[in-house]
């Protein structure tokens, strides 16, 4: 497959642009025609795909739109009514289907995703507080100027301080952003690992089409996408998750359980992931981390499951298992192509080292963004049937230790072997460790589909 | 009347073919039936419990009584029966992306049989030659096929451990407990409902 046409896809698609701060603005339009002023002027802020030759920007634009949103700038119905149903509906409408019942439910959500009311998602990256908080400022001019826009509330994100440098951590402690996938076209530094599984055991990049609308998909077809075939091509569609983190709740259950397991607290915490907690694979090094693992682009994400069936070394429920199970289902893999999804996003919140003290209230979490070209085939069906349900795992009704909606009845079995250091070990009355507060589905689209919108050219013929 | 029963589907789907090709599937039921590698595929898929195909020759209707007429069928019949575990959706992926050339094999000798690949054009036929499930019965409901073999797996080796421990003194009851864990440790998963269909 040739090259893509990067100058027409939005950058955030294409990379993730390893800067430590973020700010996700939510927009409401307010008039049609001035809102489409307002994406005109956009156009050139916004960061495409294209290579930074000349050096990383200072910081990026990006932005993408609800149903609702793309109603309010009164596109056509035939255009309107030739989505997918899941983002007609949007995520509140898919609760049931995701699990986001009892406390994740969106009655408890922020006020801002209870209602209706966000029309779009405008995201701002940036390489210090200084660049995002200047870029962020010209966004706002240009909405005042433009006058059809409202900003409704806006979200903080950034990598985490530890020890005075920006990290990859998550509040937990685990180095996370390791298992994106790779794509056909996608110009990246790939690695073993990180795309589909070949029968010879080798790796090779995704169908285009697994991310990207226009492109043949993994299934050899175009996935699903609106009319007209323009609006579509180099779009993809984008999940916001505010997932809160209970991080008082997952330190003590992790003190509470680590005494009765005789590998010791440390493995027990890798044991729920799949990763230790400098994310060296636990599958690959069972006993203990091993930074030249995870040092290492052709080791650190290189590994299967079949070798370990029983899941002696990472455990058949351990979170990544579960949401990416490589080989774990059999048949090379083949099973798992099509259910991949694309990791954007920072945590929001202050890091807090462990043995300072800490409550479950305080404001924190991971602010979770993922790509895909189909909501149902790829994030819905992960969340629902690996994430919140287990029976591809071959675990029954039992969720992700980590990710899944537990009401203090959820179990996670670390298996193990007659070695005394990795013993069987059964975690019960699992408790929420982590919350949905709202988030919505987005419509990411190319530059040439922002140009139409923003002068109200989408033609369905 | 549902397709659907707790954690089990019912998928009926009935296909004509032309006389001279039932021969030929005949000839390739008996491959299949008996080199059991090629069964491997449909069996390592472990959300489904049985898939059954069946010829259903146009001579070979139910005649139920003498007032009714015969019928001059033009076409022999393929009846496909499958329970399986998850959503019609997930299963015809499964089935394309694993079992594309089995399936080829076995429905190409019907009537306007697109291919399992690419997949939509399956989705569509599949959909047009389902017939909807009027009654279905399960026993376990709250059950998928792996909860079932994992019981059966957790029953027996109880079972075994039960009847060592008659005998055993505490350290020899210790060891066998270990063995008994690690035996049924991935076997463990709970039962309950069944996740959302739509």
């Amino acid at each position: 497959m040739s090259k893509l046409n990067e100058t027409d896809i939005q950058g955030f698609v294409l990379r993730g642009y390893n800067m430590p701060f973020a700010r996700y603005l939510f927009l409401r339009f307010e008039d049609a025609g001035r809102a489409a002023t307002f994406i005109h002027r956009l156009l050139g802020e916004v960061t495409t795909g294209q290579r930074w030759d000349s050096g990383k920007p200072l910081s990026t634009v990006n932005i993408a739109f609800t149903h609702l949103g793309l109603s309010a700038l009164e596109l056509p119905d035939a255009t309107l009514l030739s989505f997918p149903v899941e983002f007609q509906q949007g995520m509140k409408k898919r609760a049931a289907i995701l699990g986001d019942t009892g406390r994740n439910a969106p009655e408890s959500w922020d006020e801002i995703w209870r209602e209706d009311r966000v029309h779009a998602w405008l995201g701002v990256n940036a390489v210090s507080l200084d660049a995002l908080n200047s870029r962020c400022a010209d966004m706002l001019t240009l909405m005042r100027d433009t006058d059809g826009v409202i900003l409704l509330d806006a979200q903080d994100a950034a990598a985490l301080v530890i020890d005075g440098v920006p990290t990859t951590k998550e509040h937990f402690g685990f180095t996370d952003g390791f298992g994106n996938p790779d794509y056909l076209g996608v110009e990246r530094s790939s690695q073993p690992g990180q795309g589909k599984l070949n029968s010879n055991g080798t790796w090779a990049p995704l169908a285009t089409g697994e991310l990207l609308l226009g492109y043949a998909d993994e299934a050899g077809e175009l996935p699903v996408a609106p009319v007209p075939h323009i609006l579509a091509s180099n779009g993809t569609f984008m999940v916001y998750r505010k997932l809160h983190q209970n991080l008082a709740t997952f330190r003590s259950y992790l003190n509470d359980h680590a005494p009765f397991y005789a590998g010791g607290k440390e493995k027990l915490a890798a044991k729920f992931i799949g990763r230790w907690r400098d994310g060296t694979p636990i599958e690959l090094s069972p006993d203990q981390p091993d930074p030249s693992i995870t040092q290492d682009p052709a080791r650190s994400t290189n590994f299967t499951f079949g070798a370990d069936p029983e899941g002696v070394r990472c455990p058949v429920g351990a979170h990544m298992r579960r949401v990416n199970p490589r080989d774990a289902f059999g048949f090379d893999g083949k099973l798992i192509n099509r259910r991949r999804i694309t990791r954007r996003g920072l945590p929001y919140g202050v890091w807090t080292p462990e043995g300072e003290s800490v409550t479950d209230s305080d404001e924190r979490g991971v602010i979770f963004i993922a790509l895909n070209a189909d909501f149902s085939r790829q994030f819905e069906f992960v969340q629902q049937q690996w994430i919140n349900y287990g029976n591809d795992a071959r675990l029954g009704n039992e969720k992700d230790l980590l990710m899944g909606n537990h009401t203090g009845h959820g179990r996670f079995v670390v298996q193990g072997d007659t070695t005394p250091t990795n013993p069987p070990f059964v975690c019960s009355n699992l408790p929420s460790f982590v919350e949905l507060r709202g988030g919505g589905y987005f419509f990411l689209p190319s530059i040439t589909a922002l140009g139409m919108i923003g002068m109200g050219l989408v033609d369905p013929r | 009347m549902s397709n659907i029963n707790g954690k089990v589907y019912a998928m009926n789907v009935i296909t004509p073919m032309k006389p001279w090709k039932t021969g030929l599937l005949r000839i390739l039921f008996f491959a299949l039936w008996h080199i059991k590698p090629m069964q491997k595929d449909l069996i390592n898929l472990s959300f489904i419990e049985f898939a059954r195909w069946v010829i259903v020759p146009r001579r070979s209707f139910p005649f139920l009584a003498q007032g009714q007429v015969p019928e001059d069928l033009q076409y022999d019949y393929l009846l496909f029966f499958s329970n399986f575990n998850g959503t019609w959706n997930q299963y015809i992926d499964a089935f394309s992306s694993v079992l594309s050339r089995g399936l080829n094999l076995i429905w190409r000798w019907s009537e306007k049989f697109p291919g399992s690949v690419p997949i939509t054009p399956f989705k569509e036929y599949i959909a047009q030659v389902q017939f909807d499930t009027d009654y279905y019965y399960t026993a376990y409901p709250y059950a998928a096929a792996n909860d079932l073999k994992a019981a059966h797996i957790v029953q027996s080796s109880l079972d075994q451990l039960a009847a060592q421990a008659q005998t055993s003194t505490p350290q020899q009851f210790a060891e066998a407990y270990l063995q008994f864990v690690v035996r049924v440790q991935t076997h463990l998963g709970n039962t309950g409902e069944a996740p959302v269909v739509s």
